[in-house]
């Protein structure tokens, strides 16, 4: 409290240029009175310390901000400070719109302070005192504009510990109040020959409550800054579309911008800025845009391939490896029917999801890969389905005979719908499952029209399906596989149990989405079909025929049963996984706040994009993120573990996949640290503790 | 900040609606205006001003000429740092040394900063030691709205076949420090030497800058 700030009074504006015979100008004082102050009484050697270039601004005159619009200029701080001491760029409170005529200024009124944090040697000695000078000038403009210059300077003692807040510390808050926060938003940048058009996917805003809406890009030549922007609010965020800039190229590369949002809240207007990148379709950076259709396909196909070793699919393959085998026998004729049926069971089931979701996009539904499985009905269902498979391959259901194409008497049967269906249930299975590839992929293929999307997913389909094609196709091949006999039966047994992991897998998932009631009743919908299941087995071939009818009904009654539970389980909001993070977690929810705000502090953020269906997802939590290697790494770099959980639909988890290009998960994104908003990393799909441990060692 | 940000699912009701009623009536008149704005590499828009000798100047009357067009306002001190220093004058000077047509333009309405009268004009020029080919006076603004002239100096030139081939400042030195001038990349310098021997100008469009044009 006894220093006191030297609050550099050397404010002396210096009128432009020599007096050569100039027609009068208006003269008199600066318009414009400059000091530099500080938010602490002391600067600590080795730590940062915020000051501020304060304009006081007389009535009716403007400054300007980083890019001033159509005329004027920024104001330029230059640093003339002791040795070792180090200063950040200028960081920009947010503008003003400053109409002027037929052009528009970005600017400041009244009063501002540009803030920059200054960094003091390490060595700095406690007890002595230093002076931080700048020469400033800035362009200060009513009607007419005058250039201004001046040097502040301020001189604070080198103390240790923590500075106490100066009596200008206020005002540098307030400033900091007014810089842009950075937005959790992804954003786009998209142009025609005649407008430009920035998107901020910031869903589930109420439209009828932001009252206005304005873009600053923070470089020249790309919208017409004095043009109107047109404001779209609905629940897939904000839409700005004004006239293009001068400059043709400008829209071909990312834009930086500051979005003003004012909204209108019970208890008035309330302003808030954002600092904004918007990617520009076409532009490197957006990845799933540059893809071509063909590379697309391309991708598509090898996802579809490696879909087949994923750990959802693999047990329904196992079934059809069985069925395989059992066919061996038979003719190649015969078999090549069995390959192109299963062939067309798997681009049938896929042409069907694929269309669901294009239309449900098409409605306004943010949805993605993977997205049926949201639905706690449809997990119910697959496990439903699941069950009953294994129970057919233990041995103790037999209609698996015409609905899967397995069980006895196989090989004697065409059973052509059977492969048509195993194809059908290899692709629902494969759903939540994302193959690498397969991410970028999809995420092209859902920005695409309807048609091309279908051709992508096709692709994918036709990569699932294309081992067991070939082999069906090439009987030489086949003589690869062994002869079959009694170990057939074993392994068939044996192959029931990844099934019923998977149906172990797909409760816990309905546990996440419901809870235990959710819980309780899929468990007992599956012991219904366990009891049907056994009661049509018991009674097969045995007794009379209206004895076998009635057992027949009763099952088909408790299959009946089974599902009419289904529309009992419903999501219950407080079973969110996401909500909260267990005591101790080294993660923590993701919410868009949470994100922006640790961007704010320049804490690196990691975001683990991942949902309870998503086995890929499941097995790299396990491989790598939970891993003490890699915790340990995350803790050294101070890394912050957000999860995003999509396990339940989330608009915010979803339009935040989006503006990666995709449209599923898992999918990891690193964001580094420190002021420099560097663009977010993406991670490969498959994650290993050494790939995460470089990504993060490198920040 | 928080309630902004608040997590909202309002999936179930979800009325986008379209605030475009108001920006509609006013995108009207604007582009309208936009609709017979200069636009580089289209034909430059034609228009006839006073010079200050009384007598009008049209810009089709030069075509198979390359023609400067430069805003100003004499007491912008942007403007007084390209004159002050000489180097409008000097550019002046090289460009109707070879052919070139150079045309100052004069959009202060009356009253404001730059408003000169025909007289007040010559003797600017005569005390300046400028070298334009005419100084137009264009007080009611319609030239410069026509151009897009936001800023003075703003620069523009027109090839030998009427088309715009340059829009924006003099220099990449936005600043009216007068120490600048040397060692700035001059924009309009680079775009006549370009256009003189049939080249496509490398820079055609860059941000212009300085004081605004005073406009009614």
């Amino acid at each position: 409290m006894a220093i006191r700030l030297l609050a550099a009074a050397l404010a002396v504006g210096i009128l432009a240029g020599p007096a050569l015979a100039a027609p009068p100008r208006p003269g008199g004082p600066p318009k414009v009175s400059v000091a530099l102050i500080s938010e602490g009484t002391s600067i600590e050697p080795g730590a940062p310390l915020w000051l501020g270039l304060r304009q006081r601004i007389a009535p009716g005159w403007h400054t300007y901000w980083l890019n001033p619009g159509d005329s004027g200029e920024a104001p330029t701080l230059d640093w003339k400070l002791p040795a070792g001491f180090a200063a950040d760029p200028i960081v920009w409170p947010q503008p003003e719109r400053l109409p002027v005529g037929p052009a528009m200024s970005y600017g400041y009124t009244n009063e501002v302070v540009l803030l920059a944090r200054v960094t003091a040697p390490a060595e700095a000695r406690p007890g002595s005192r230093v002076t931080l000078r700048a020469h400033v000038s800035w362009l200060v403009c009513e009607k007419i504009c005058i250039p201004e210059e001046a040097d502040v300077a301020l001189t604070l003692p080198v103390a240790a510990g923590r500075p106490a807040p100066a009596s200008t510390a206020p005002a540098i808050e307030r400033a900091r109040a007014a810089v842009p926060a950075p937005s959790p938003w992804p954003a786009t940048l998209r142009a025609t020959p005649e407008t430009v058009t920035v998107a901020v996917a910031a869903p589930g805003l109420r439209p009828d409550h932001v009252a206005e809406a304005w873009f600053f890009p923070s470089r020249w030549g790309v919208i017409d800054h004095a043009a109107p922007q047109a404001l779209t609010v609905d629940q897939r965020g904000i839409t700005l579309r004004t006239a293009r800039g001068a400059l043709p190229e400008a829209t071909a590369t990312d834009l930086d911008g500051v979005l003003v949002v004012r909204e209108r809240l019970d208890q008035g207007i309330v302003t808030q800025a954002f600092a904004i990148r918007a990617t520009a379709a076409g532009s490197a950076a957006d990845a799933a845009q540059a893809l071509s259709l063909a590379a697309a396909i391309g991708l598509a196909l090898a996802g579809g391939l490696i879909l087949n070793l994923m750990p959802c699919v693999l047990p329904v393959l196992s079934v059809k490896a069985i069925a395989l085998v059992s066919h061996a026998q038979t003719s190649s004729a015969s078999m090549r029917r069995h390959g192109l049926a299963y062939t067309v069971g798997v681009l049938a089931a896929f042409a069907l999801l694929a269309s669901t979701l294009i239309a449900l996009r098409a409605g306004g539904a943010e949805v993605g890969w993977g997205f049926q499985l949201q639905s706690p009905l449809l997990v119910g269902g697959l496990a439903y389905l699941l069950f009953a498979l294994g129970l057919s391959l233990s041995g103790i259901l037999t209609i698996g005979t015409r609905v899967t194409g397995v069980g006895h008497g196989l090989a004697a049967r065409p059973g052509y719908r059977g492969s048509f269906f195993t194809g059908a249930l290899a692709s629902v299975a494969a759903t939540p499952c994302t193959a690498p590839f397969m991410g970028v992929a999809v995420g092209y293929a859902l920005t695409q029209p309807p048609v091309a999307a279908l051709i992508v997913f096709e692709a994918l389909a036709l990569g699932l399906a294309l081992p067991f094609l070939a082999l069906s196709l090439m009987p030489a091949w086949r003589r690869l596989l062994p002869r079959p006999g009694a170990w057939m039966e074993r392994l068939k047994q044996g192959l029931a149990f990844p099934l019923y992991g998977s149906v172990a897998w797909l409760v816990w998932v309905v546990s996440r989405q419901t809870g235990p009631d959710g819980v309780a009743l899929v468990l007992l919908g599956l012991l219904l079909i366990g009891f049907g299941a056994w009661l049509h087995h018991a009674t097969r071939g045995s007794g009379s025929l209206p004895w076998r009818r009635a057992a027949t009904g009763i099952a088909l009654g408790c299959v009946a049963a089974a599902i009419a539970l289904g529309p009992l389980v419903t999501t219950s909001p407080s079973a969110s996984s996401a909500t909260t993070a267990p005591a101790g977690a080294a993660w923590e929810p993701f919410t868009p706040e949470r994100l922006a705000a640790l961007r704010a502090q320049g804490t690196p953020v990691f975001v683990n994009f991942t949902a309870a269906w998503c086995i890929t997802c499941l097995v790299n939590e396990r491989v790598a993120l939970q891993s003490h290697a890699v915790t340990g790494a995350f803790a050294r770099r101070g890394v912050v573990h957000l999860k995003a959980d999509w396990t339940s639909k989330s608009p915010e988890i979803a339009a935040l996949l989006a503006s990666f290009g995709r449209s599923g998960v898992p999918l990891y994104v690193l964001y580094g640290g420190g002021g420099a908003p560097a663009p977010p990393r993406v991670l490969p799909q498959i994650l290993s503790e050494s790939t995460l441990i470089e990504a993060v060692e490198k920040l | 900040m928080s309630d902004f940000l608040t997590r909202r699912r309002f999936l179930g009701h979800t009325s986008a609606a379209i605030l475009l009623a108001g920006v509609a009536t006013r995108l009207g008149p604007r582009a309208a205006l936009a609709a017979v704005q200069a636009k580089v590499g289209d034909a430059a828009p034609l228009f006839t001003a006073p010079a200050t000798n009384g007598t009008p100047v049209s810009l089709p009357s030069y075509k198979g000429k390359i023609v400067v067009l430069e805003w100003t306002n004499h007491e912008c001190p942007y403007v007084r740092k390209h004159y002050e220093t000489g180097n409008m004058q000097a550019l002046q000077r090289e460009a109707t040394g070879q052919g070139v047509v150079w045309l100052t333009l004069i959009s202060s309405a009356k009253g404001e900063q730059g408003y000169v009268t025909a007289a007040q004009a010559d003797d600017l020029t005569a005390s300046r030691k400028a070298a334009p080919t005419a100084v137009l006076l264009d007080e009611p603004g319609v030239v410069g709205r026509m151009y897009g002239a936001t800023n003075t100096p703003h620069m523009y030139v027109v090839d030998r076949t009427g088309m715009l081939v340059y829009a924006g400042a003099i220099d990449d030195k936005p600043t009216t420090r007068r120490a600048d001038v040397t060692g700035a990349n001059n924009y309009v310098r680079a775009a006549l030497e370009s256009v003189s021997t049939g080249q496509p100008v490398k820079t055609p469009i860059t941000r212009a800058y300085g004081c605004t044009v005073k406009y009614s």
